[in-house]
């Protein structure tokens, strides 16, 4: 008896504390863009394209919504094969949103006049018109223009004033990294097309007419307003033929910098057409409409379901009404820890999910309770009929939810879009639900049955089974 | 004894399986309206599915569906559905597949004619191959579910339980759809998602009552397999009503809350085919899925036997 109850406050301690505990350190749950607003963008690659070139692209899209700026937590995901799904919470101007990640953008070629090493950045943000204090150099955000400061992708330590290209994307025939044994370094082969090969010719040879290691005999490689790289130009004179090779170093992580700008260089910035297949925007007071909906409608239907258990089942319902505070506050819980630590969101088809499972999750009380009337209507002592009902409800309550996440894995596994929310919240309530019959509900009535609710008067588990 | 306390003690007699003409007689009718409307009216499905651009605005002007229209129709989109929410407070539209530039146009328009700011204009736009995209995918989720759930049940229970619980299944989902295309209810993937957990639903209830009549099986040497059933069914009805009731109201909340105080339409659409579909999911696995397992397994040569038995002695506890 004494066991029990220990193990009943320990029970509880863990699903009311750990609930205490995660908003203190503020693991609340993450709303999803339907609950705050913002907007969601679903693209499409064209079928059978390769899923590494799918990954290359999210990053870049990763990027360019960084420039973007005043987006939080923005979600770029690959569902399936071929589908990229974007949620950029808080962002109002879907126009500019499509713009960020759906279109391909600029590679260009271009020479380099001046560099200021030293830490200039990070600035006001690469492609933010304006005058950079230091350099006291125009930035400008058009690609085109003349001249303009460009920082390096990887904000390192030298920001490069460029002139206007010398040749584009389009002029690049291919583009493969290459290991080259005897200096055991990796380098970009650059193949480029007839058209290409003068261009670069003539650019390689104005840059070759200043000394090495002065910075204006570099060429920038370009994408969407940042320096990929600059490499120098080694040979006198130029580099002609329409080919090049482009030297990216021999530390461990050359290899996979080497693929990288090969990518670039072969595909310009999305190597991926991407097809816009859907584009949602809700707008913040529709997402917080929703949320308050929600709520009041989750509330509402847990107070009516409350008022029935306990005319149904009196103490026991008390118990069960107990039983679903520990539900709710566990799942509050996983999903302010999931949204902590795996960036998951609980969209309107989470709450939902949660909603309906409070119904699945009553029916196990229900199954349980029923069979422990019947055995004390058999002539079973109450306690005797607490742990013989249990048994034989919890062979009942294994088989149906089985069933329920059956549904859920398959759901999770094959659907897309909300229907995935929905399967998550429905998938981890089934759970909770065998965990909870088994440590809460089981101990919780052996208790009660020992105590003067357990065979006295009206609200007693005896009464409620005449 | 009252019923309601008859009903708590397990002791109620209907006679689920006898009776079975009538129940099959109201699932047929049932069946037949609602095939009928899939027939004749189909489903309106979502733009999700079919493609197009949903908007929904404030409507701060108080513009009207005329109005409105004409300012769409200025832009060039000739064809759209047009509702007023909560007595024109707001204002949905829905249109088909636009080009991107028609498509910002037309938000533009919206803007202008009700008075609000584009950025509170909540927009959905789906291409045509995606929406197609998202319904094969829910379609092949179906299936692999009813296939797995078949094999699961055959395993735990019995194959011809499996079969039965199919059967309601599919009568649920049947009279669920034929509401929708009844009434002219958009379907969305918020309906899909209800679906689902319809079938689940219905699916675990039929678990419910299938796993007693097992145990009464191994019970009972000498009832018939429909006496087996009528007393399974018997004892888990206060069960049944009290989980409908209890998992109802909360879906009738979402669904009360949803439309009636604020309106929010996603949250509509799903209590909506919940609702329904648990109410069919209820009555299938009493009136549907038992008494079509009784008849099956009563064709079983070793229970014809016994029902021929336990008809030659007097039945306990008749009228």
């Amino acid at each position: 008896m004494t066991r029990r109850v220990v193990g009943l406050v320990v029970v509880l301690a863990i699903a009311w504390g750990g609930l205490a505990a995660t908003i203190a350190l503020g693991f609340t749950p993450r709303l999803g863009l339907d609950l705050q607003g913002g907007t969601a963008v679903v693209l499409t690659a064209p079928e059978g394209t390769d899923p590494e070139l799918v990954e290359v692209s999210v990053d870049i899209m990763t990027r360019r919504i960084e420039d973007i700026g005043g987006v939080q937590e923005p979600d770029i995901a690959i569902s399936g094969d071929n589908t990229v799904v974007v949620q950029l919470p808080g962002v109002e101007d879907e126009q500019r949103a499509i713009e960020a990640v759906g279109q391909t953008g600029d590679l260009s070629f271009r020479p380099v006049l001046d560099a200021f090493p030293g830490a200039i950045g990070p600035l006001a943000g690469a492609g933010t018109p304006g005058i950079d204090n230091e350099t006291g150099l125009t930035i400008k955000d058009d690609i085109n223009d003349d001249a303009f400061l460009l920082y390096p992708a990887d904000f390192g330590s030298e920001v490069l004033f460029v002139g206007p290209a010398g040749m584009v994307g389009e002029d690049v025939a291919d583009a493969v990294p290459v290991f080259d044994t005897q200096s055991a370094s990796w380098a970009v082969s650059l193949d480029l097309t007839s058209d290409g090969a003068v261009l670069f010719a003539q650019m390689t040879a104005e840059a070759a007419t200043y000394p090495l290691g002065d910075p204006r005999r570099q060429i920038a490689i370009v994408l969407d307003g940042l320096v990929i790289s600059a490499p120098q130009v080694i040979p006198e004179g130029g580099i002609t033929g329409g080919r090049a090779s482009i030297s990216v170093g021999t530390g461990e992580d050359s290899q996979q910098a080497a693929n990288d700008l090969a990518v670039v260089l072969r595909y310009g910035s999305l190597p991926v057409a991407f097809d816009i297949s859907a584009v949602q925007k809700v707008s913040a007071t529709l997402g917080s409409d929703s949320l308050q909906a929600g709520i009041i409608a989750g509330l509402l239907g847990l107070a009516l379901v409350a008022i029935v258990l306990i005319l149904i089942y009196r103490s026991l319902g008390l118990l069960a009404i107990v039983g679903l505070t520990v539900f709710g506050s566990l799942l509050l819980m996983i999903f302010g820890l999931l949204g902590e630590f795996q960036g998951l969101t609980l969209t309107l088809a989470g709450i939902t999910g949660i909603i309906v499972s409070i119904g699945i999750t009553t029916d196990s009380y229900i199954v349980f309770y029923e069979r422990l009337k019947e055995k004390i209507r058999e002539g079973y002592e109450v306690d005797e009929a607490a742990e013989e009902g249990f048994r034989l409800a919890y062979r009942t309550i294994l088989t149906a939810d089985t069933v329920s996440l059956l549904a859920a894995v398959l759901l999770w596994l094959l659907a897309v879009g909300a229907v995935k929310g929905f399967a998550l919240a429905l998938g981890l309530a089934t759970v909770l639900d065998l965990i909870i019959a088994k440590v809460y509900t089981r101990r919780a009535v052996g208790i009660l049955a020992g105590t003067s609710l357990g065979s006295g008067g009206w609200f007693s588990i005896k009464g409620a089974s005449q | 004894m009252s019923t309601w306390s008859r009903l708590n003690r397990g002791e109620t007699e209907i006679d689920f399986v006898g009776n079975r003409r009538r129940w099959f007689t109201i699932s047929a009718v049932l069946l037949v309206i609602a095939l009928g409307s899939l027939g004749i009216r189909q489903l309106n499905l979502g733009i999700e599915f079919v493609g197009g651009l949903g908007m929904q605005a404030p409507n701060p002007a108080g513009a009207d569906v005329p109005e409105i229209r004409e300012a769409l129709g200025v832009v060039g989109v000739d064809e759209a559905t047009i509702q007023l929410l909560n007595d024109g407070e707001a204002v949905r539209v829905a249109t088909p597949v636009l080009d991107g530039a028609t498509e910002n146009e037309a938000v533009d328009a919206l803007a202008s004619v009700t008075g609000s700011d584009r950025v509170d204009i909540s927009i959905e736009a789906v291409g045509p191959s995606f929406g197609a995209l998202v319904a094969r995918r829910a379609l092949i989720a179906l299936g692999v579910f009813l296939g797995a759930v078949v094999l699961f049940i055959s395993w735990r229970l019995e194959f011809k339980m499996a079969g039965a619980g199919l059967v309601a299944l599919v009568h649920d989902l049947v009279i669920t759809l034929g509401v929708y295309s009844l009434f002219g209810f958009p379907v969305t993937p918020a309906t899909m998602v209800a679906i689902l957990v319809i079938l689940g639903y219905s699916l675990y209830d039929t678990v419910v009552v299938f796993d007693k009549v097992e145990e009464l099986v191994e019970l009972e040497e000498k009832s018939s397999y429909s006496e087996i059933v009528n007393r399974a069914m018997n004892s888990v009805l206060a069960r049944s009503l009290a989980t409908s009731l209890t998992s109802l109201l909360p879906v009738g909340s979402i669904l009360f809350v949803g439309s009636v105080i604020l309106g929010a339409p996603t949250l509509r659409d799903f209590a909506l085919a919940l609702f329904v579909g648990i109410a069919a999911g209820t009555y299938s696995s009493i009136f549907v899925a038992a008494p079509i397992l009784a008849t099956w397994k009563e064709k079983e040569p070793e229970w014809q036997e016994r029902a021929k038995r336990a008809s030659g002695r007097p039945k306990a506890g008749m009228r």
